[in-house]
């Protein structure tokens, strides 16, 4: 186990290797990323193996699981005050070294295919192990200031990727906007970890997740307009942080735009790893945040919320990975809530919360993952993203059609496949909470998720082809190289029907190592609760009657599908869903016309009174003598007017005693 | 026994006067450049000899070296140097379609005389050396931004600057005559001991307010910063990037000693007005940094924003926002300087424009990392070097409690990132103009680019993960001040 550094060391080696000396071998880039995705997960288990070895030798209850094999000290700011370096294991770290780089190999497999004959091939690679490397520093470590570091390395990543084909003006829009949308965020985030770490001394994890250090954040923090707990407040900065990269709602904007990427991209990082960072962070921090009632309310609230918006959106649209796009976000919302509904009282957790929420992280990232790739298949086949394009592949792409119902059923929550145990879990958590109004949102939801899923499904591999409706392929994530015949390549199926193992059986055998071992470290758990038997015959009642709608409305032979799929003529709600309620619209109103605007503005004004400072001084240089001297009264004033505007703006808004 | 720790010093206007008698001697140009670069390098050798721990005092006690003043003096060396190293192409082949430029002995010259300026303002005990020391700094950059006569922007930002630096002298040299009268002693220690016992005199106050106004000028600080984006525009790419840097730092030590030094007492009621121009000045540089097309414009505008961070820092308490503001000077110095290398050297026989840097990355992958390294490091994204070092401003203010304000600095923070991104785009993704792209194409870089590129990149990158750069300022500021 002390050797944990190598899950890390492997792709940064491919990235540093792939992105200097195989800039122009595409095959030797292919080859060396995979066997060095290979290399890692290979390592990642033999760690995985270790820590459970030690952990289940520990008593049962009490004992952190938590080990830490590996420590340096890094950065010495003040004789009792450093910054280190180190790895951190304990169960959800664990458990998401080992899905990262499953997921990481298949993706690498896969991307073989899809990105087949592109120019960038292999800086793809070289990219794609960079971000391999920053998400599992940023799973594995120790303290919150190396943790932020990964989290910028894993923006700065998937800012390269999503831009990835930077010749389509989308793509760059795209990149740019998640990159900022994240950062701001990441510079609440930040300023979380100041204030955390100024009251409690420590970044490290073990330090922070403790009842001792949430007394010591009890101090009132004065903000100007208002004042709260540094707790509250260091611990909501915190969770701001999550709240951009888990793309929770109003945050989300950027999450759709990303898949501008490639698709492998989209499958890997925005779905099954950097979007899961922000639950990930609350997860990692869940002690610490058992404490501040009010951010978990608000962790709750958020999740719910984004859960069912973008169910609702998810219902409108046509693009596949869009779709795929808003069920994750839907999904991220589960996992959000699960979190939230968790608290009892301050410090008091029901744990199965916590446990669901991980549960359903683990076998989200891989039905979601095969979705994703086999969106790719699907788009890779008739080069377009849109359901108008698609239509009655399912004898064409016989494997893609199988695994992807397969995982299709198990995101709609139908037993026993996995997605229907971990959402159920969270169900049942957020009933025992009593959070009713939120159980009710998970339970709509649900019901959302299945007909989203199985329109999807349905208009994609039933019904009659309409790959030739149109010939408008601009702007769509399509492959450089044209195939005109639609089959399946066997280096995207092979991890396609792969991940459908974990898909049908990583709900019901992982369970109960869930429900034992995911357990907040050092929180008082609230005791046992009377379990809702009912619960799991409700949720699989909505995921049928979702199903069912979609059948009747998409599936059967005589539905409709042309009016289906027309966007015309349809009610002003329905466009307002469509449209994601006119989210982006908004902020770029207000980026566009308020900030640029006023920026645009400002400097008119700016600009006009130094250029006619300039012009009289140049002026002034030019003809020199009697003349100028007019001159010269005219634009001394002028300088000197500003700084005279400048000595009077500090006397009244300095705040001098004067 | 206390003369070598002057050594420095007198080696630094030593060799500054041995460049002008080479001149004189009339020596080979190409010559005298080796000798500057080299007598810097052992200047700054000479320096790293000094150990830490002195507080010691000469001429009637109004020379000084203080643990600040000696981080500060190989600060100004080190900036002096990478200058002299991005002049020479200035000398060799000229920029934007001008031809060299002439005079290289007396360039150097005054380029030292200046560094010489910076280290009288960190050696000040008393306000008579400060003003001395600060109007060394900045004379000879009036003529330093002048200097190449063919280039008609040039005499215009020098005119400008000219004024607007003689306005802004007038307005320190009030407030200064304030101080005195109210303290009724030139020696800092003096004037803390006046300051302590009657800490809310209109006369001391009418002191501060002129001071502000006239260190404003020199910081960027907004509404005293209309000048630098004209300035920075007009000058030669070495001088824009010594004025953001070397006279920056000078103003910043400026300030630190007099908050720190003999407004120590006030230190307190000052942070209103601290944060206040802060503020608005990074607020006004990300905002003017926006929609420029021209690339020393937009750098001004950055150092702009860059000052009011650096002035966040001096929010908090003395110790982490001496220790944070020498760690980020030097960050900030290795990414503007590696940015300004870059600048230099597709400037060529172009107009330096962002439009010139298309096709870096495709034509020269190396550059285009270094041109991203330096700029992801300006808008501190971690893990380099910038990152750090903001995240240790940031944190000196985090310690008087500043949170509201902090959050403020975070979203500005975000829309300098916006700018930083659109150099960044220039550089990796536009497309379009074929004949940009054909020029950085072939693009040659000499020895000295070369090397100084790469060692500016490994800085940058170095600065921000390995930890020497902070032991180092840590172990000498763990002496005191």
């Amino acid at each position: 186990m002390d050797k944990a550094y190598l899950i890390l060391l492997f792709p940064l080696l491919s990235f540093v290797v792939g992105g200097i000396f195989l800039n122009k071998k595409p095959k030797a880039a292919a080859g060396f990323s995979i066997a060095m995705a290979a290399l890692s997960l290979a390592s990642a288990l033999m760690v995985a193996f270790d820590w459970w070895s030690v952990v289940s030798a520990l008593p049962e209850g009490g004992a952190s699981k938590a080990i830490v094999p590996w420590a340096i000290n890094w950065l010495p700011l003040a004789d009792n005050f450093s910054i280190g370096l180190s790895i951190y294991l304990d169960p959800i770290s664990v458990m998401m070294l080992v899905v990262i780089t499953v997921i990481a190999l298949l993706v690498n497999i896969y991307s073989v295919g899809y990105l087949r004959g592109d120019s960038g091939f292999p800086r793809f690679f070289a990219e794609l192990s960079l971000f391999a490397f920053s998400m599992l520093g940023l799973v594995s470590a120790g303290n919150l200031f190396q943790m932020f570091i990964f989290w910028e390395l894993v923006g700065v990543s998937s800012y390269l990727l999503i831009g990835f084909w930077y010749h389509k003006p989308s793509a760059v829009a795209a990149s740019k906007k998640a990159f900022i949308i994240t950062r701001f965020a990441d510079s609440f985030f930040l300023l979380g970890i100041v204030l955390i770490s100024y009251y409690t001394g420590s970044f490290e994890f073990s330090v922070l997740n403790t009842l001792e250090t949430a007394a010591k954040l009890a101090t009132p923090v004065n903000l100007g307009l208002f004042s709260a707990s540094a707790l509250t407040i260091g611990t909501l900065f915190v969770f701001a942080g999550g709240w951009g990269k888990s793309a929770m709602f109003p945050l989300h904007v950027w999450l759709p735009d990303a898949m501008e990427g490639p698709t492998p991209v989209s499958s890997i990082i925005h779905s099954a790893t950097m979007v899961v960072a922000g639950v990930y962070l609350t997860a990692r921090m869940f002690p610490l945040f058992a404490s501040a009632a009010d951010t978990l309310q608000v962790v709750e609230f958020v999740g719910a919320l984004t859960a069912i918006f973008a169910a609702i959106i998810a219902c409108t649209q046509k693009d596949i990975k869009r779709i795929l796009a808003f069920s994750t976000l839907s999904q991220l919302g589960y996992m959000m809530f699960s979190l939230g509904t968790s608290y009892i009282g301050p410090g008091v957790v029901n744990e199965l919360g916590y446990s669901a929420s991980m549960f359903h992280v683990f076998s989200h990232a891989f039905f979601k993952c095969m979705l994703f790739l086999g969106a790719g298949a699907l788009i890779h086949a008739v080069h377009s993203n849109d359901l108008d394009q698609m239509g009655g592949l399912r004898k064409k792409m016989p494997f893609t059609f199988a695994s992807m119902l397969l995982a299709t059923i198990a995101i709609a929550g139908i037993p026993p496949l996995s997605g229907f145990w971990s959402k159920d879990e969270i169900l049942v958590a957020a009933w025992q909470s009593q959070s009713y109004v939120v159980f009710g949102v998970g339970l709509v939801t649900g019901g959302l998720t299945a007909f989203y899923m199985f329109r999807m499904f349905f208009l994609a591999f039933f019904g009659k082809s309409r790959a030739h409706a149109h010939h408008d392929f601009h702007g769509h994530d399509k492959h450089p190289q044209q195939h005109h015949e639609i089959h399946e390549d066997p280096w995207m199926t092979v991890p396609i029907v792969l991940l459908t193992i974990p898909t049908v059986f990583a709900g019901f055998f992982s369970k109960g190592i869930f429900e034992r071992i995911f357990k907040p470290n050092m929180v008082v758990p609230a005791g046992e609760f009377a379990h809702a038997t009912w619960i799991p015959y409700a949720a699989t009642f909505m995921g049928v009657l979702g199903v069912g709608i979609a059948w009747f409305l998409y599936g059967q032979s005589k539905a409709h599908i042309a009016k289906a799929l027309n966007t015309e003529g349809r009610p002003a709600w329905y466009r307002v869903v469509m449209n994601k309620f006119y989210f982006d619209e908004v902020y770029l109103w207000i980026t566009r016309k308020l900030i640029i605007g006023f920026a645009a503005e400002a400097m008119k004004v700016f600009d006009h009174l130094v250029d006619t400072c300039v012009d009289l001084s140049a002026t002034f240089t030019q003809l020199g003598g009697r003349a100028t001297r007019a001159l010269q009264s005219g634009a001394l004033p002028l300088y000197i007017g500003l700084t005279l505007f400048g000595i009077l703006f500090i006397r009244y808004l300095g705040h001098l005693p004067l | 026994m206390s003369i070598p720790l002057l050594l420095p010093d007198i080696l630094l206007l030593g060799l500054g006067v041995m460049i002008l008698a080479l001149d004189l001697a009339r020596v080979k140009a190409s010559l005298v450049w080796n000798v500057a670069w080299m007598g810097l390098i052992a200047v700054l050798v000479v320096l790293n000899l000094i150990p830490a721990g002195w507080d010691r005092a000469w001429f009637g006690g109004n020379w000084n070296l203080s643990n600040f003043g000696l981080l500060m003096r190989e600060f100004f060396i080190l900036s002096a140097l990478v200058t002299t190293l991005l002049a020479r192409s200035n000398f060799v082949r000229g920029e934007e379609g001008f031809g060299p430029m002439r005079y290289k002995p007396e360039f150097l010259a005054a380029l030292i005389f200046v560094t010489f300026g910076a280290i009288t303002v960190v050696s000040s005990k008393d306000l008579l050396t400060l003003f001395v020391g600060l109007e060394l700094a900045t004379i000879p950059l009036y003529f330093l931004v002048a200097w190449n006569k063919e280039n008609a922007k040039a005499s215009e930002a020098a005119t400008k600057f000219v004024l607007l630096g003689s306005t802004s002298t007038a307005t320190m040299l009030f407030g200064m005559s304030y101080l005195y009268g109210f303290a009724g002693s030139l020696r800092f220690a003096n004037i803390g001991e006046a300051v302590a016992s009657s800490p809310t005199s209109p006369l001391l106050w009418i002191a501060v307010l002129f001071l502000t106004a006239g260190i404003g000028f020199k910081l960027t600080l907004f509404p005293f910063h209309s000048w630098a984006p004209d300035v920075y525009d007009g000058a030669s790419t070495p001088i824009t990037a010594f004025l953001s840097v070397s006279s920056k730092a000078t103003a910043i030590s400026f300030l630190i000693i007099m908050v720190y030094g003999p407004l120590a007492a006030i230190q307190v009621q000052l942070q209103p007005l601290l944060i206040l121009l802060s503020a608005a000045t990074m607020t006004v540089g990300n905002l003017g940094a926006m929609k420029q097309t021209r690339l020393r414009r937009f750098m001004a505008w950055s150092s702009i924003a860059q000052a009011g961070y650096i002035l966040a820092a001096l929010t908090g308490p003395a110790m982490s926002a001496r220790s944070s503001v020498v760690f980020y000077l030097f960050t900030y110095a290795f990414s503007n300087y590696l940015v300004f290398f870059i600048a230099s050297l597709v400037s060529d026989r172009r107009e330096q424009t962002f439009a010139s840097l298309t096709g870096l990355s495709r034509q020269k992958p190396w550059l285009g990392a270094a041109l991203a390294i330096g700029l992801f490091s300006l808008a501190g994204i971690p893990p380099v070097a910038g990152f750090v070092g903001k995240f240790m401003l940031f944190g000196s203010a985090a310690k008087a409690g500043h949170f509201a304000f902090l959050i403020f600095v975070g979203v500005n923070t975000v829309i300098g990132l916006y700018c930083y991104l659109q150099v960044l785009k220039a550089g990796w993704v536009d497309t379009g103009e074929e004949a940009q792209e054909e020029a950085n194409k072939n693009l040659r870089l000499s020895f000295t680019e070369g090397a100084s590129i790469t060692l500016l990149t490994l800085l940058v990158l170095g600065a921000g993960i390995a930890p020497w750069l902070g032991n180092n300022i840590a172990a000498v500021l763990q002496y005191g001040p």
